[in-house]
């Protein structure tokens, strides 16, 4: 485990000193701002106070952000070569690749975190639901953890950034429309278990519906937890060939 | 202390690395000799715990590459080919890492230590990515040494650094050896015959010698083999030699003529020189064989493509051309 936080540290300090993701982190920011500012002048008059509506952005702009984040995470040390310096230390390959995992984790929950100022200002002008704030935003962070263990994928898979940001992206957009499929395959004559079924694989059926309403319930949180789990496992999985045909 | 049994490594139909086994001692530089391709960086990665053997083991101060990799990586200082290292980092902050890493209890002397030893304390705290080769590569064999691991392998670390740079390497890594087991891989002979106590000679995957630099000259020069090399026609010189008296037989290689004497204590020389200057051709040049690592290790690889393009050797010398 201590082999696990020492990636992480690093990993964590790397974010922060680098220009891209002060970028990221300033695109965004900016970005969900003016929403705000724009949302809030009309829900002065028109509709209560929702702490959802940032975190609910938030899990859109993912399909952009994490690729960003998470495109350089192996693909850089494997181009540079210092992942052979990484596998030959006395450390399991998922051990580095959970740290880097958590560090970029980590780095998008300080942004998710920096976000909470607008449920502050929020509650400066009305009452917002606090149920429904927690389990947005909660959900934001698990939804968050699962799309960039997803794009750690294709960080793996290529050294070539760019292309492990696009993959990324493509994969996450498949995932948040999975319900717009799904509705489509709905209306096919005898399909509607299949359209359940590709429902539930999307992300936005364990999101939009249940916890950004405030609702935790178990098969959520199990299904992002099973997200982030698996993809790990796929990456340390394609990580370990590199063993076999470097 | 490194035992290599019978290692193999495939990629497909390729075979990288072709049943070779040798071993590597404590107090003692090795040194892994080959050209460009042979199979150094292969068995050095299967050594290491990056990829695992296709077939035959290896041991590593005591432990099997495979079964025990983790084990293995804890005794075992590495520095790769290219010495890749996190440019954003300080020495400093890259040791301490890796010390963290690997869990070393004194973190800080550990990383004082290894940055003295290669004396780039004064340049601890710059950003790698400032840093010339000939520092990078000292932070590389820092990195390697951190943990004052039993064995250290060095995969050619006196790559692109100016002669200065080299000759300091060298002293470092004869150095180490003192109180480490470390095979240094090198194309360059000349260094391995200045920095080994022992060599093995790597050439398409295959082990072609080993021993000390001092046994494989003498190895070759028994015999008393003779290099002749004549401005004239190849096959005609090679019958007078042959035909000449004390030389047993003589064969086209190493761009000249190689002669064997009958007897070891006899010296042809003088022979050949007369039967040469009796054909009417000019000779070039007439001496012991296997005078450096340089000669061992043309003559070794050579034969090898001898052995295969027996068919297509050729009719005359290249000198003769200029004849």
């Amino acid at each position: 485990m201590s082999r696990v936080f020492a990636v992480f540290k690093r990993e964590l300090v790397h974010y922060f000193r680098s220009p891209i993701a002060y970028g990221i982190a300033f695109a965004l920011l900016f970005f969900l701002g003016v929403l705000f500012n724009a949302y809030i002048t009309q829900a002065v008059s028109q509709y209560p106070a929702d702490s959802t509506y940032i975190p609910g952005l938030m899990t859109f702009l993912l399909f952009l952000v994490a690729p960003l984040l998470t495109m350089r995470l192996l693909a850089e040390e494997n181009r540079e070569g210092t992942l052979e310096v990484l596998m030959t230390l006395p450390m399991r390959d998922w051990e580095f690749i959970t740290g880097k995992f958590l560090a970029c984790w980590g780095f998008y929950t300080v942004l998710l975190g920096v976000t909470l100022i607008y449920h502050v200002i929020l509650t400066d002008i009305g009452i917002p639901d606090l149920g429904a704030a927690f389990g947005a935003y909660l959900g934001a962070w698990l939804y968050g953890g699962a799309v960039l263990a997803i794009t750690t994928i294709w960080s793996a898979i290529t050294e070539d950034q760019i292309v492990a940001a696009f993959l990324g992206a493509a994969t996450v957009l498949v995932l948040y429309l999975a319900e717009i499929a799904a509705v489509w395959v709905a209306t096919q004559p005898g399909m509607s278990g299949a359209a359940d079924f590709i429902r539930e694989l999307g992300l936005q059926a364990h999101y939009n519906a249940t916890l950004a309403q405030g609702i935790v319930r178990a098969e959520d949180v199990v299904y992002f937890i099973f997200l982030m789990v698996g993809a790990l496992f796929v990456t340390t999985r394609i990580v370990e060939t590199r063993r076999w045909r470097s | 202390m490194i035992e290599v049994r019978n290692l193999t490594k495939r990629y497909g139909g390729f075979t990288a690395v072709d049943n070779i086994s040798f071993e590597a001692h404590p107090g003692q530089v090795t040194g892994f000799l080959g050209p460009n391709g042979a199979g150094k960086t292969t068995t050095m990665r299967m050594l290491t715990g990056f990829m695992p053997p296709t077939s035959g083991t290896a041991l590593v101060a005591g432990f099997d590459v495979f079964e025990q990799s983790m084990e293995v990586r804890r005794h075992i200082g590495y520095l790769l080919e290219n010495v890749p290292l996190y440019r954003d980092m300080t020495p400093r902050g890259y040791l301490n890492y890796l010390a963290e890493i690997r869990g070393l209890p004194n973190r800080r002397q550990a990383v004082d230590a290894a940055l003295e030893r290669v004396g780039m304390s004064d340049r601890a705290g710059s950003q790698i990515r400032y840093l010339s080769k000939g520092m990078r590569q000292r932070v590389g064999v820092a990195q390697a040494i951190l943990h004052n691991p039993d064995v250290l392998i060095l995969d050619e670390p006196t790559i692109g650094l100016d002669p200065r740079q080299v000759l300091e390497l060298r002293a470092l890594v004869r150095d180490l050896g003192r109180d480490h087991t470390v095979l240094f891989s090198t194309h360059i002979l000349s260094e391995a015959e200045q920095v080994c106590d022992n060599v093995v000679i790597i050439n398409n995957g295959q082990i072609v010698a080993q021993g000390s630099p001092t046994h494989l000259r003498a190895e070759l020069e028994r015999g008393g083999r003779v290099l002749v090399r004549v401005a004239g026609p190849a096959e005609a010189a090679l019958a007078a030699v042959q035909a000449a008296p004390n030389v047993a037989s003589a064969e086209l290689a190493l761009d000249g003529i190689v002669a064997t004497p009958t007897s070891p204590e006899i010296d042809p020389r003088p022979d050949i020189a007369r039967v040469i200057v009796q054909g009417g051709w000019n000779l070039v040049e007439l001496r012991p064989l296997a005078i450096n690592l340089e000669e061992i290790f043309l003559e070794l690889t050579r034969q090898e493509e001898l052995e295969t393009a027996t068919p297509e050797a050729p009719d005359t010398l290249p000198e003769s051309e200029a004849a």
